[in-house]
């Protein structure tokens, strides 16, 4: 160890035999999940795909609705939030717990910054009447092809909002576990498993934007 | 703790950070440059060959999250197996649907 490192570990559970097996074996866990929820998006972006090339007319009158430069902005803000984490974990291998700490915070931050500007794409869909399930007469009425990806929009960002919410939600209370002296002593491993999730969230975002917003304009 | 929060201030120690840091340096301005494609060709020139062209940016985009910021290239084989199947199964799950619509 350097003199500019501080010790870093985690506590052995009983039915490991040591800690890189327990570490691997948490990484592979979070790996497995990853890959489910992949699965999950992608018949999600299956559908999308579908609609653009079945109905590229409908598609078009829908996504020229929607708010490109929030979900720009939004996808800057979710590429910041990553490297925060990348910050938050490269901190926590040298064992920086307070600056780990304002990484996470920074992170978290940046979520819920996303989550701010989605809601007010939101309220701006719905001034404008893209919400075709709220009761209220839809913008392209006539158009049922430009309802369903319409509402396939809907149906995605907001699997994504829950899942950047119970992110941030996870991370503060994480960052409230890790001010206290000796966390990374006994569960650095907690910060390497979530940061893949955060990154698993931004990589979603990043194939939702352009699939959503930008192909088709 | 109070070590930990002047550290911050050692040459020494800001640069040993920095060494950590240079990839997911990379891998933040690689995908900010990529988003600034995307955007561009969205806002100012948006046709059917730059939606082409937008694929392939996401697609490297993909790959520099998995690579730099989730560290797949670092993991073991087992891992590396793991992050490549689920994406398999999602080129199985595309190439299977869009043949049958863009055969039509």
């Amino acid at each position: 160890m350097s003199d500019v490192t501080f010790p870093v570990g985690i506590d052995v559970h009983e039915q490991f035999a040591n800690a890189d097996q327990q570490r691997h074996a948490a990484q592979l866990g979070m790996w497995i999940w990853l890959v489910t929820e992949l699965l999950l998006f992608a018949g999600l972006f299956m559908v999308a795909l579908v609609l653009h090339i079945m109905h590229p007319g409908s598609v078009r009158a829908a996504v020229l609705h929607f708010k490109f430069w929030i979900g720009a902005a939004n996808t800057a803000v979710l590429i910041c939030s990553s490297f925060t984490m990348s910050g938050a974990i490269m901190l926590s291998r040298m064992g920086w717990q307070r600056w780990m700490v304002r990484c996470m915070l920074a992170t978290a931050a940046l979520g819920s910054l996303f989550l701010l500007l989605k809601g007010y794409e939101y309220y701006l869909d719905y001034a404008e009447h893209m919400m075709p399930f709220v009761g209220q007469p839809y913008a392209l009425e006539g158009d049922p092809a430009s309802r369903l990806f319409t509402n396939l929009y809907f149906v995605t960002t907001a699997l994504h909002g829950a899942h950047l919410t119970t992110g941030v939600a996870i991370l503060l209370w994480m960052a409230w576990q890790a001010h206290r002296p000796g966390f990374l002593q006994a569960r650095q491993n907690r910060i390497e498993v979530y940061g893949l999730y955060w990154h698993f969230i931004d990589l979603i975002w990043i194939i939702v934007f352009p699939l959503l917003y930008v192909v088709g304009r | 703790m109070s070590t930990q929060l002047s550290i911050a201030h050692d040459p020494a120690a800001r640069h040993a950070l920095w060494q950590r840091m240079r990839v997911p340096a990379f891998a933040f301005v690689a995908l900010m440059l990529f988003l600034a494609a995307i955007v561009g060709l969205g806002a100012l020139a948006p046709s059917r060959t730059a939606s082409f062209i937008e694929i392939g940016l996401v697609a490297c985009m993909i790959l520099t999250v998995l690579l730099f910021s989730m560290e797949v290239r670092l993991e073991t084989p087992l891992m590396r197996f793991f992050a490549l199947i689920g994406f398999a199964w999602v080129g199985i799950l595309f190439g299977m649907v869009l043949l049958d619509y863009l055969s039509r």
